[in-house]
């Protein structure tokens, strides 16, 4: 990229980095109102199980007691974060943490007594706790539909569309959610020199945001606000303004800044029942979870487990790959995002090695009665990578071929149609620059051909690898920005997307200073309040850089034009004989002759506004960014730990607005990519439900003393479909730890392990299985 | 809910006296913020396991959460708010804040009172000291490298006297 930037490409400072360090910064949890109740939910203690009776009125007796909420008092509408497919409150409860009801008291200690005076006697219900045994005939339902109860409205799922297939979450009758197929496995079996054929399981983990969700609402005169920690601030909008029956701009969601979320802080009943309680009392509501309400009350990745058998010819050529993959889909009614991610699952990692001519590929999502699952940091890539990247280093290894030139030889190139977006090409795949880039940084040529070379029994060893992850929601998605030329001159930016910890307003407000040629302090403005902002289907898929990104611009770009043509006549020039910056537009030929912006749009009559909006229209929904991860490890072989001596993250990132921002990114990404490799598992015991460890030290997040320094690198080669040439990198430095640290310890020691998280005692049990094989 | 459970405590922090009526098992994370509107310490869990709530007490680096107001009695606390304000920035809170150690921002307040505690002892800390002091912080965003950073470039510029 040859351009030269005033902003763009520049480390500046990030806008809310002083707030943050001062305190300063209101998260939702910081709203406290005067005349405040604070909510309290009950949990169900069963699986599964239909409410037989509750009595409140112990409860609601209680002194400070102001509202008691059961299923018999809220309106019987559905909603959701994906589809509207759940109730305020339900009588039959799915999981174990489910919410049997709320209560508004006058303070949190008050609420949560109230909550132990709610006397429920449970009909208890068999349960699905395992999602294979689940998918098999004969299971128990998970969940029991009440179809017939909802009034259906536009949006919803009709009870005709949910057919009979058991716990299988998919529309289609019998059958896996989704299979990608191309090709005929059998015969690329048959034509393959090597085969591998393994089972993988990856325990299931939680996005462990530090800010426990909170909301405060307020109920007046039929409106209401919600501050709240919500990623998808207008589909909470929607969906509040459908259960409380107001129209939709009578209610305002405002999420301006998130103590992360990861993809996990999306519309709940938690927001919902406080809106609810606010308007039975009159009152404000406040509700702000424990960390065993927000490990409990949000999605986690998935349990899975895969059957994968790949075959390839000793020229490295891929023949065949077939997987049968079972995703814990968790007590979505009606399936959440889970036949979006088994979709994703089945068709990326084929994109990726899109010149294996022989696949199949099916994902059973299944429902079961453990809390929900979704998207999560890496949403579906880090679900797939893990086995596939791991059996590509196993075929590489078994034909004797470089572990880079093997998948290099297979991989997706420019032009290529997508099995993961039908319809559709890729326009950039930088992959191998990233992969020659990380594997000169960690110095490949080092490794060892030989596993288990070192002597003794503390054994090094270098693996890698490489991924490919969505910039932009895929198959929907839509960012709206609006740039407006205030009176006074001030250049001010609407966005409704929140800054979970990305700084994406940063970054976007360095797209708007480039266009107008302005200093990133120049330009101002709000986000993610739903009464000031256009809409913004959020911060998910890494999309805000791309998507988000394309609307601030074309936003900008449109004021801009407007500011121009404005200046025609106050400067007897045309549109192109003008340039603005340093707000001002001056002749290009004379640049002496110049008129501050607050001049011009003074002359208007009025603020200059320009709208964009990104929706994939155009025929660019998305990009796909590409990275390779290496990992240098030493393996402790007789006490089982895996140590990360050295992780490089290199990515294609299109081109960094931000390099340290970017770089911020990629090392929090990976930092928790190791924590999904070496430690985080969310585990449930298999004969109740209950889970076992959701307080946070239990969760084993990594600690400063587990994470080395991490080695980002930035491979800038552009991207055509975005105006500054950039994709987003948020999520898939998480993808490839797992996989290349997997791969490193088979270099080390010469175990191949197909669980995750990689823990001692699963390390020692590999390396007893093969010292017994090899007897 | 009986009388006796309630006090009145006094509760002297970042140099200002509050007086307050406090329940026996409210925690001084609770008084903190939902009482006094001092919502720069932040909670993200309730027993000691995060490290988020941070403050200096005597200075000391204690968890907010794990200690009951009425035992804060008669203790000098200082939190985030005490430290520095936007226009009169502590040197680790301008560090933080410049060079995104600060992502979501919800350790962060923490993760300097408890850098803060560090520095006041150790004016010269090494890396593995700086991450040793942290050890009881927890982020989820920056894979803490910047943070070692933020940290000891802080220490640098105060012992140069800026």
């Amino acid at each position: 990229m040859s351009a030269e930037f005033l902003t763009v490409g520049k480390s500046v400072a990030p806008i809310f980095g002083i707030e943050k360090a001062t305190g300063e910064m209101r998260f939702p949890a910081d709203v406290n109102l005067p005349n405040m109740l604070w909510m309290k939910i009950l949990k169900s203690p069963h699986a599964h199980a239909k409410i037989a009776a509750i009595d409140v009125s112990d409860a609601l007796k209680m002194p400070g007691v102001a509202a008691v909420l059961t299923h018999k008092d809220v309106p019987k509408i559905l909603f959701g974060p994906y589809q509207n497919e759940i109730y305020p409150l339900d009588e039959e409860m799915r999981f174990v943490g489910d919410t049997v009801a709320a209560v508004a008291a006058e303070d949190w200690n008050l609420a949560e007594q109230a909550t132990r005076a709610i006397h429920v006697t449970y009909e208890t219900l068999p349960t699905v706790l395992d999602a294979e045994a689940g998918a098999a005939p004969g299971a128990p339902d998970a969940v029991l539909h009440y179809p017939e109860r909802h009034e259906i409205k536009p949006g919803d799922i009709r009870p005709d569309q949910l057919g009979t297939f058991g716990n299988i979450v998919g529309l289609k009758e019998g059958g896996p959610t989704v299979v990608n197929q191309r090709g005929d496995v059998a015969r690329g079996f048959a034509e393959s020199d090597v085969v591998v054929d393994r089972v993988f399981r990856q325990s299931e983990v939680n996005a462990v945001s530090h800010e426990p969700r909170a909301c405060v609402a307020v109920y007046e005169d039929n409106r209401c606000t919600l501050w709240c920690s919500v990623q998808d601030p207008y589909r909470l909008q929607d969906s509040a303004a459908r259960v409380l029956g107001l129209p939709m701009d009578a209610v305002r969601v405002v999420s301006t800044n998130l103590g992360g979320a990861f993809g996990v802080k999306v519309t709940g009943r938690f927001a919902i029942l406080c809106a609810l309680l606010a308007r039975q009392t009159g009152r404000p509501v406040k509700v702000w979870f424990t960390r065993e309400e927000e490990s409990l009350d949000s999605h986690n990745r998935s349990a899975l487990t895969h059957y994968v058998k790949a075959g390839a010819k000793k020229d490295g050529s891929l023949t065949a790959l077939q997987v049968r993959t079972f995703q814990d889909n968790g007590y979505w009614p009606f399936g959440g995002l889970g036949q979006n991610i088994a979709f994703a699952i089945s068709t990326r990692p084929v994109d990726l090695y899109h010149r294996c001519p022989n696949v199949k590929w099916e994902v059973f999502a299944v429902r079961t009665n453990y809390p929900s699952t979704g998207p999560y940091r890496g949403r579906a890539d880090a679900e797939s990578h893990f086995p596939i990247e791991s059996v590509m280093d196993e075929l590489a290894h078994r034909i004797h071929m470089d572990p880079i030139e093997f998948r290099l030889k297979n991989r997706l190139r420019e032009g290529d149609d997508l099995c993961s977006a039908p319809g559709k090409v890729v326009s950039t795949v930088w992959v191998e620059e990233a992969a020659r880039a990380g594997a000169r940084a960690i110095g490949w040529d080092r490794r060892s051909v030989v596993p288990a070379a070192t002597p003794g029994p503390r054994k090094r060893g270098i693996g890698m690898a490489m991924v490919i992850h969505s910039c932009g929601s895929n198959p929907a998605g839509t960012s709206e920005a609006e740039v407006v030329v205030d009176l006074d001159g001030r250049i001010l930016l609407f966005s409704g997307t929140p800054d979970q910890g990305s700084e994406q307003q940063t970054t976007l407000r360095q797209m708007v200073a480039e266009i107008f040629g302005v200093a990133l302090e120049d330009v101002h403005g709000s986000n993610a309040d739903t009464s000031t902002c256009p809409y913004d289907s959020g911060p998910f898929s890494s999309r805000t850089v791309y998507a988000t990104g394309i609307a601030a611009s074309r936003a900008a770009e449109e004021a801009k034009k407007k500011v121009l043509e404005q200046a025609v006549s106050l400067l007897n020039r045309q549109v192109r004989d003008l340039d603005v910056g340093k707000h001002a537009v001056w002749i290009r030929s004379e640049p002496s002759r110049h008129l501050h912006l607050s001049d011009i749009v003074g002359s208007a009559g009025g603020s200059i506004s320009g709208k964009g909006i990104h929706n994939g229209k155009d025929g660019h929904l998305f990009a796909y960014g590409f990275a390779a991860t290496f990992a240098e490890v030493e393996v402790d072989v007789e006490m089982g730990e895996v140590k990360i001596l050295r992780l490089v993250s290199s990515h294609d990132v299109g081109r960094a607005i931000n390099p340290m921002i970017v770089e911020g990114q990629i090392l929090g990404g990976a930092a928790q990519g190791l924590g999904y490799a070496l430690t985080e598992g969310f585990c449930f015991d298999p004969r109740t439900g209950t889970a076992l460890n959701q307080w946070f030290l239990d969760l084993r997040t990594p600690s400063i003393l587990d994470i080395p320094d991490i080695e980002p690198v930035i491979v800038e080669l552009g991207e055509p479909t975005h105006p500054f040439g950039a994709k987003g990198c948020s999520e898939i430095s998480y993808v490839g730890v797992a996989p290349a640290v997997a791969n490193a310890v088979y270099n080390a020691a010469g175990i191949r392990l197909t669980e995750l998280p990689m823990t001692p005692d699963r390390v020692l049990k590999a390396l007893q299985e093969t010292q017994r094989s090899a007897r | 809910m009986d009388a006796q459970d309630f006090h009145n405590v006094t509760l002297k922090i970042n140099g200002r006296e509050y007086r307050v009526e406090v329940e026996s098992n409210w925690t001084l994370n609770d008084v903190l913020r939902n009482r006094l509107e001092l919502t720069g310490t932040k909670r993200a869990c309730d027993y000691g396991g995060c490290g988020s709530c941070t403050v200096l007490m005597d200075g000391v680096d204690v968890y907010s959460c794990s200690i009951l107001a009425v035992e804060a009695q008669g203790k000098e606390i200082l939190t985030i708010e005490g430290l520095g304000i936007s226009d009169n920035l502590h040197p680790l809170q301008k560090s933080f804040a410049l060079s995104y150690a600060a992502q979501c921002g919800w350790c962060t307040p923490g993760m300097i009172m408890s850098a803060k505690a560090l520095l006041d002892h150790n004016p010269k800390p090494t890396e593995a000291e700086v991450r040793a002091a942290l050890s009881g912080v927890l982020c989820r965003c920056t894979g803490y490298t910047s943070i070692v950073k933020a940290v000891l470039d802080a220490a640098g510029a105060m012992r140069g006297g800026t």
